[in-house]
């Protein structure tokens, strides 16, 4: 019971958050939308009740699963790359892997630099 | 007997017009490719998502079930993504010290981050001779889908090639991100995390869940907060212009009445 209130909750919040959106027009999903809601809310509150614990729990637990049948849809898109295979493969590839990169590097560095000046304060 | 055999042969066909025949593959796939990946000593290469979807696609094909029907039937399993994505608001608000502590590195990083995704992926595809449409469905492969769907189509682009590119991209950020966390090293959670967040969308998400990472849906919140600001700054100055009396006043009386 205590499960199936906090999904509830986070169907409601979903709904507002397409709702939000479909009434605004912002090119951002509802789940998206009621997501950022969701923490200003609980930021608000100040607490999580166990209903919603459990049940978020419960959804991300099986995130894998949910994305799985998005997944299987690259093996059956082959004919869409037609004689662009080595162009797109090594963008995604090698792209993917600069950008893995950058981040990482970025973001060490920032953090650093950060933690630094707030040494010297 | 023959008619028998034939029916035998039929099963697939028949049981697919249903959507616990796809849910049930779906559910078997993952158990089944989550058992694998124990088996073969959790390899950081290899996650349980890429077995999963392996076995998953052979199976429909061996089995020549209907792609597109099955697609019908795990509509089930994907509509669920809608309240999994507003769940991750709550281990985000569990993680808020991490954000109040990080917001510099994350202000400065992500924007940067994002747009040197997208002129990576277009630089190296446009130097293989790639055509302008493959370009533009490249283009937006750094944003989450939703807003990728209607950068590509402004930039008349292809729409699933955009979303193969994303599913192949959130693949293999998740490996990237494994490795070179070891080769740099960064030993920094919620580095990993976020790095895992940006690149990975949805599937690096997931992953950064299954190692239990901080931080992963953090880019797709910033994203999000991002787009949506500006449409809430025009509602704002909406409605200081069409109510009388000094601004900040009429929009609290606009919100109390709301409320009432």
């Amino acid at each position: 019971m205590s499960m199936l209130r906090g999904f509830l909750i986070l169907v409601l919040f979903f709904l507002l958050g397409e709702a939000l959106r479909v009434v605004f027009l912002i090119p951002v999903s509802g789940g998206v939308l009621g997501m950022i809601l969701m923490t200003f809310t609980l930021m608000l509150r100040g607490r999580v009740s166990d209903a919603l614990a459990s049940a978020s729990q419960a959804l991300i637990s099986v995130l894998v699963l949910l994305i799985m049948p998005g997944v299987v849809g690259v093996f059956f898109m082959a004919s869409q790359f037609s004689g662009q295979w080595l162009a797109v493969s090594a963008a995604l590839l090698l792209g993917t892997f600069l950008s893995v990169l950058t981040t990482l590097l970025l973001m060490k560095s920032v953090v650093r630099l950060s933690a630094r000046s707030e040494g010297n304060d | 007997m023959t008619e028998l055999i034939e029916r035998f042969i039929a099963i697939p066909d028949i049981l697919s017009t249903s959507p616990m025949f796809a849910i049930g593959l779906t559910l078997s796939a993952f158990f089944a490719g989550n058992w694998l990946f124990a088996r073969f000593g959790r390899p950081l290469w290899m996650p349980p998502v890429v077995l999963s979807a392996v076995m998953l696609a052979v199976v429909i094909a061996v089995l020549s079930v209907d792609y597109v029907r099955y697609q019908e039937g795990a509509f089930w399993i994907t509509v669920l993504l809608g309240p999994a994505t507003v769940a991750l608001g709550i281990p985000l608000y569990q993680q808020i010290h991490h954000i109040r502590a990080m917001w510099l590195p994350i202000v400065v990083t992500l924007p940067l981050a994002a747009t040197l995704a997208a002129v990576y992926a277009v630089v190296i595809a446009w130097a293989l001779g790639a055509t302008p449409e493959v370009l533009a469905s490249l283009a937006p492969k750094s944003v989450t889908a939703p807003i990728a769907i209607g950068i590509t189509n402004q930039l008349g682009g292809s729409v699933p090639l955009l979303m193969g590119g994303l599913l192949i991209t959130g693949v293999v950020a998740t490996l990237f991100v494994d490795l070179l966390a070891k080769w740099l090293p960064v030993e920094d959670e919620r580095i990993l995390g976020f790095a895992l967040g940006l690149n990975g969308h949805a599937i690096g998400t997931a992953r950064a869940f299954e190692i239990s990472i901080p931080l992963a849906p953090l880019p797709l919140w910033a994203w999000g907060l991002r787009v949506c600001l500006p449409r809430l700054y025009c509602l704002w100055c909406f409605v200081c212009r069409s109510l009388p009396g000094p601004p900040g006043q009429a929009v609290i009386q606009f919100t109390n009445s709301r409320k009432l």
